[in-house]
């Protein structure tokens, strides 16, 4: 087990991950941009090294930095957070080549998943059911011609080098095919770097599902049941649940055994996330992520397993200490991602938090880095904090979600909490009737309208 | 209808007429200290002397609970004083590493306090991962004070030293 972790990350992750060393015993160092100096979690870590200025590039993704800093306090072990290095497998080697320890799984199977068209042909080979779509990628616009009419329009084209619900547009005939492809692959150039794209079924209103695993790397892997995050806007998953309203025992065991059974052949180290899209009682895989995810607090509390301690102890080398039979899911849990934007128009609004009250009570967690007087700085992501809602039931649950949400009081910046006491009235989303298309839908026919 | 002389008298600034009436001194006088935001007048005339003092209202802002646990700031980098000398002679680290005085262990330093540099001159180095970076100094002047110790680990953006 390590003795020191350095957080190579900011915001609520960097605090979430400072929380499960300091339980484990595990002295912290937090690494930070001259704009975070304030942080909760560099106030709270054992020693601190700034980094660089705000710019992500020169701090959060500033690897020889961060290496730096890792020589400089003697850390032992890196924890990646989600977004900046986590997924960035040249991280991981250069960590290696260190003799510094990486909190995630090698560099090999970040690789591999982060090639979405790799990921996909690794999938097939482990038995996870996929979207139909191309072999490869799509080099010529007569072979995307010539696949898509084998596979049906719409279909959809995807940057191999993107994930994260960027870098995808749709063709809904072999017309708007040729220009889908030129569009796809020129934003992936400029985003990726890479213009490499190839073809998938678009799936006409698909429920997003997707499986939380752990691995130990030694062999074994349990699955922690599934999380639905199909209420999205602009692909960014906006609130989550588990169970999923749409799925029963039954199917939740046989895709969770396909996933765990696919990471014990793979050897997979760490914790991991399978996305699937989900229509007609078909799970179709769309991508791997190796890393901690945004959501893991609604399995956390539906398991009762801390992930993030899980990741660390796995790194240390210990066995997973959790067997499939120690997994039971307990009632229902309900994640809202609040960010600091307009609750409709979802225009950034980053500035000082003037009042900050979060809401308590049984089966109310907020993970959240922010406090009375913090200003959140404009050059990161605008997640102010989640709050997680945990009940015997969904409608307990739900209920419980609404009362949280009414309690919770943040001025001084706009919320998208507004958006959220609206959403836990709606009568879909409380019998559990959406999918991924649902809230676009739904704020496109005015029901934000309300709001302000 | 007369005015009573309460009323003339605070009509008018009450320096512009001779005031004889105690009441309406004070109250003008407190006008007079509102009016301007004053904390206090005196004012004397022969053996009469008069002070207006007013209690300014601080806005009091109730400091919110903060649910965490104690935020204490805690920055226990290996360090003495990382002070924020923050004059413009103030030369800081550009990334993280460690600081050395030094070019070798048995060489004398760069520089010391008192020295004077040119700029351009090397004043320090910072090193990491075994790759050395020269710290060059931005200006001509003294080393006026060194604030990190021969082999400290520093930040980006620490302190190193101060030319005057």
């Amino acid at each position: 087990m390590f003795d020191k972790i350095l957080i190579a990350n900011r915001g609520e992750i960097a605090l979430r991950i400072l929380r499960a060393a300091k339980e484990l015993g595990i002295a912290t160092v937090a690494v930070h941009s001259t704009a975070d100096a304030d942080a909760m979690h560099v106030k709270l870590a054992d020693e601190s090294v700034c980094l660089g200025p705000p710019a992500a590039r020169d701090s959060y993704l500033n690897i020889p930095a961060i290496l730096a800093a890792c020589e400089i306090t003697g850390a032992e072990a890196v924890h990646p957070g989600y977004g900046f290095l986590s997924e960035n497998a040249r991280f991981a080697e250069i960590l290696g080549d260190h003799g510094i320890g990486f909190i995630g799984p090698s560099a090999e199977h970040i690789r591999i998943m982060g090639d979405k068209i790799e990921a996909k042909k690794t999938a097939l080979r482990l038995g996870i059911p996929c979207v139909p779509g191309s072999e490869g990628a799509i080099t010529e616009d007569a072979e995307g011609l010539r696949v898509a009419k084998e596979i049906g329009y719409p279909v959809l084209v995807k940057a191999a080098a993107g994930g994260g619900g960027r870098g995808m547009k749709v063709a809904l005939t072999a017309e708007d095919l040729p220009n889908a492809l030129a569009a796809a692959r020129s934003e992936a150039k400029a985003a990726f770097g890479d213009d490499s794209v190839y073809l998938e079924k678009y799936l006409q209103k698909p429920r997003h599902i997707e499986i939380q695993i752990l691995g130990d790397g030694q062999g074994r892997a349990v699955h922690l049941g599934e999380r639905d995050c199909s209420l999205q806007r602009r692909h960014q998953k906006v609130w989550e649940e588990s169970p999923s309203p749409a799925l029963n025992e039954s199917d939740r065991a046989r895709i969770g055994e396909i996933c765990a059974a696919a990471m014990r052949e793979l050897n997979y180290s760490g914790a991991g996330t399978i996305e699937f899209l989900y229509e007609n009682g078909a799970f179709y895989f769309i991508e791997m992520n190796t890393r901690i995810q945004v959501e893991h607090p609604v399995t956390e509390m539906i398991t009762g397993f801390d992930l993030v301690n899980e990741q660390i102890k796995i790194a240390g080398g210990s066995p997973l200490s959790i067997k499939q039979e120690d997994i039971v899911f307990r009632g229902h849990a309900i994640e809202c991602r609040i960010n600091a934007e307009h609750p409709t128009t979802f225009r950034p609004s980053p500035g000082k938090i003037t009042y900050y009250h979060p809401p308590g009570g049984l089966g109310v967690r907020v993970d959240s880095a922010v406090y009375a007087g913090y200003t959140i700085p404009p050059y990161y992501d605008s997640l102010v904090g989640k709050l997680i809602v945990h009940g015997r039931t969904r409608t307990e649950t739900l209920m419980r979600l609404r009362r949280a949400l009414d309690e919770f009081i943040i001025d001084g910046i706009e919320t998208t909490l507004p958006l959220y006491r609206t959403l836990v009235r709606n009568t879909d989303i409380q019998n559990g009737d959406y999918d991924i298309h649902w809230l676009e839908k739904f704020l496109e026919a005015g029901g934000g309208d309300h709001i302000k | 209808m007369t005015k009573s002389p309460l009323k003339s008298s605070l009509a008018k600034p009450v320096l512009d007429k001779p005031v004889l009436d105690k009441t309406g001194l004070v109250e003008s006088l407190a006008d007079i200290a509102k009016r301007l935001d004053l904390s206090e007048i005196e004012y004397q005339t022969g053996d009469l002397k008069i002070r207006v003092a007013r209690q300014m209202s601080t806005s009091y802002v109730p400091a919110p609970v903060v649910t965490h646990a104690a935020v204490e700031p805690v920055k226990a980098a290996p360090a003495p004083d990382t002070v924020k000398a923050e004059s413009a002679g103030t030369v800081k680290s550009p990334m993280v590493g460690t600081a050395y005085l030094r070019p070798a262990p048995e060489s004398p330093a760069f520089v010391e306090v008192g020295s004077t540099v040119k700029a351009g001159e090397k004043i320090l180095l910072v090193e990491a991962m075994k790759t050395f970076n020269e710290i060059i100094a931005p200006r001509s002047g003294t080393v006026t004070s060194i604030l990190v110790q021969d082999g400290q680990p520093v930040e980006y953006g620490q302190a190193l030293l101060v030319i005057e």
